[in-house]
């Protein structure tokens, strides 16, 4: 078991090495000037209306510039070592297939939880700098002053960062799935937004097959179940929303969705060893 | 003792896709690698080689047939274990040093902890990339350090077998050189070395015995002694021979019915002159 251990350690800790080498955290400087730039903005509105702006822009910019390098990366992951046939030198050692497929899935995980994780510190820096900004300029009544810190260090923002970095390691997890299945990275992209669209719609689904009863066909109804089953269903994440909107959403509900991605990546990574198992490199 | 590698009746089939049918890579290989011996693949682009050699490592699944290592299926952790691997093109990932190559391939293969950098340091001044060289990222090595650092990568675990598909494809003869005595003394340690190539005079020189496959197909097998000694016929060479001798000599020998096959001053391998004309530190 320890053997295991250090194989998967050593897969993931060079697929984040790769990253690092690569200059994949470049993007974070890009985010970063965005914020700063977007900082600045609005002035002539209401406070709370500039940190509802700051907070919508900082996180539409984390999920965005997440879902692009955990998209890009993990359609990259097991297609581009196919390519570049670093994967023979890799699996020719007494290295399983399954340890393989989780070790680079965990490496991709660690540098997405990475980057969000210090575009999330970011976002709260520039909430903090506002706030300071903010409380120079109209704070001299304890009251706003209590109001505008309240809106800057929202601890719920805590709860967007987990369910984000959840999200992004399910649509990962998918990637992962279809680059065991095929070798072309533009086939494993494509699938991939495929599933993470029709996940968005899948709660539609759920409901025509729960209320379809004696109208639908059993074809549509097993159509419609096997979707609701098979495709994890991305409104879920929208508490997302809800917490950056300024809505309560309550812990219970944020570990709910965080189980429920945890089963789905458990089944994505379990299928995609199990494909990669028998195939040939 | 179970040999090194068997095979029997190994058969590779690749589909071409929906509806192309599909190509035969190999037919029935039976091949058997002792302990302790240089074995050469050979054999033209397309004849099979590389493909026995990934079914050996468990890479590609055989159509039909089976193959093992070390009395092991070919395939399983306790197989792979015994086989250290060095591919035809330098497929490492090129954002590593030497170093940290051999260090990823050891912790692929269960090391790690002072074991394994006190191993790293000895096989790197082995392959004589020690040093500042070791330290380099692989993207600023020639081939030829390329490959003598996935020799160091493939040796890491210790492996009883060393499997090499094309060591010196696209190295310079003084690296060609390097590797061939590097195979040299592997076969010194006890290891045993399999390598296929198409470039037949570094085979003559360190393997024991060969196969020679054809389109997926066995040829011939045996040991390079067996097979290319012409024992007909026999061959001195000396120094000193002024014309008249030679002119008596060969008399001497028409007289006794004996067939003058060649006759002739002896030629030098270009590559053995080549690394002659050399200066002595550039021949390493």
């Amino acid at each position: 078991m320890m053997g295991s251990f250090r194989r998967i350690g050593a897969v993931a800790g060079n697929t984040f090495l790769e990253a690092v080498r690569q200059k994949v955290f470049a993007v974070l400087l890009v985010f970063g000037l965005v914020l700063i730039y977007g900082a600045n903005y609005f002035t002539e509105f209401s406070f709370q209306e500039q940190f509802k702006f700051l907070k919508d822009l900082g996180y539409a910019a984390i999920s965005l510039t997440g879902l692009l390098v955990g998209l890009l990366g993990a359609t990259q992951l097991i297609p581009g070592e196919i390519e570049r046939r670093t994967i023979l030198t890799a699996l020719c050692r007494p290295l399983r297939r399954w340890e393989f497929i989780v070790g680079k899935y965990l490496g991709l995980s660690i540098l997405l939880a990475v980057m969000i994780g210090v575009m999330a510190v970011a976002v709260a820096g520039v909430l903090g700098w506002k706030e300071a900004q903010l409380i120079a300029r109209e704070g001299s009544d304890p009251a706003v002053a209590a109001l505008i810190r309240a809106e800057a260090r929202d601890p719920r923002l805590i709860q967007a960062v987990v369910l984000l970095e959840v999200k992004l390691a399910v649509v990962a997890a998918i990637a992962v799935f279809f680059s065991t299945v095929a070798t072309s990275t533009t086939f494993v992209m494509a699938m991939t937004l495929m599933v993470y669209l029709i996940g968005h719609l899948q709660s539609v689904a759920r409901e025509q097959w729960l209320e379809s009863g004696e109208v639908a066909s059993w074809a549509a109804k097993f159509f419609l179940a096997g979707v609701a089953f098979l495709v994890p269903d991305f409104n879920l994440y929208n508490l997302i929303d809800e917490i950056v909107a300024g809505n309560a959403v309550s812990w219970r509900s944020t570990l709910e969705v965080v189980g429920y991605s945890g089963v789905y990546i458990a089944v994505l990574l379990t299928a995609a060893s199990v494909v990669f198992e028998g195939r040939d490199i | 003792m179970s040999a090194a590698v068997q095979t029997v009746g190994l058969r590779k089939e690749f589909p071409m896709g929906w509806f192309r049918g599909r190509v035969l890579a190999l037919e029935g290989l039976d091949m058997e690698v002792h302990r302790g011996e240089v074995f050469g693949l050979l054999g033209p682009n397309g004849s099979g080689k590389s493909t026995a050699m990934k079914m050996i490592l468990g890479l590609l699944r055989p159509t039909r047939g089976r193959a093992e290592v070390c009395g092991y299926r070919a395939g399983t952790i306790a197989a792979r274990r015994q086989i250290g691997f060095l591919p035809e093109n330098p497929y490492f990932p090129n954002f590593l040093s030497g170093a940290e190559l051999v260090r990823y391939y050891g912790r692929l293969s269960g090391m790690g902890g002072r074991v394994l950098e006190k191993r790293i340091q000895e096989l790197l001044e082995m392959v004589r990339l020690g040093g500042e060289a070791g330290k380099r990222p692989l993207r600023t090595y020639s081939k030829g350090m390329l490959q003598r650092a996935g020799l160091a990568g493939a040796m890491v675990g210790d492996p009883e077998i060393l499997m090499l598909d094309e060591p010196t494809a696209g190295v310079d003869p003084a690296g060609s050189r390097e590797i061939r005595d590097l195979i040299l003394e592997l076969r010194q340690r006890g290891k045993t070395v399999i390598f296929s190539s198409h470039l037949l005079e570094q085979v003559e020189d360190v393997a024991d015995r060969v196969i020679i496959l054809h389109r997926g197909q066995k040829l011939r097998e045996g040991k390079l002694d067996d097979l290319l000694t012409r024992k007909k016929e026999w061959e001195v060479n000396v120094q000193g021979l002024k014309e008249e001798d030679r002119k008596e000599l060969r008399g001497w020998l028409e007289k006794r019915g004996v067939q003058v096959v060649r006759e002739g001053a002896p030629r030098e391998r270009l590559e053995d002159y080549f690394l002659r004309s050399l200066p002595e530190e550039k021949r390493r």
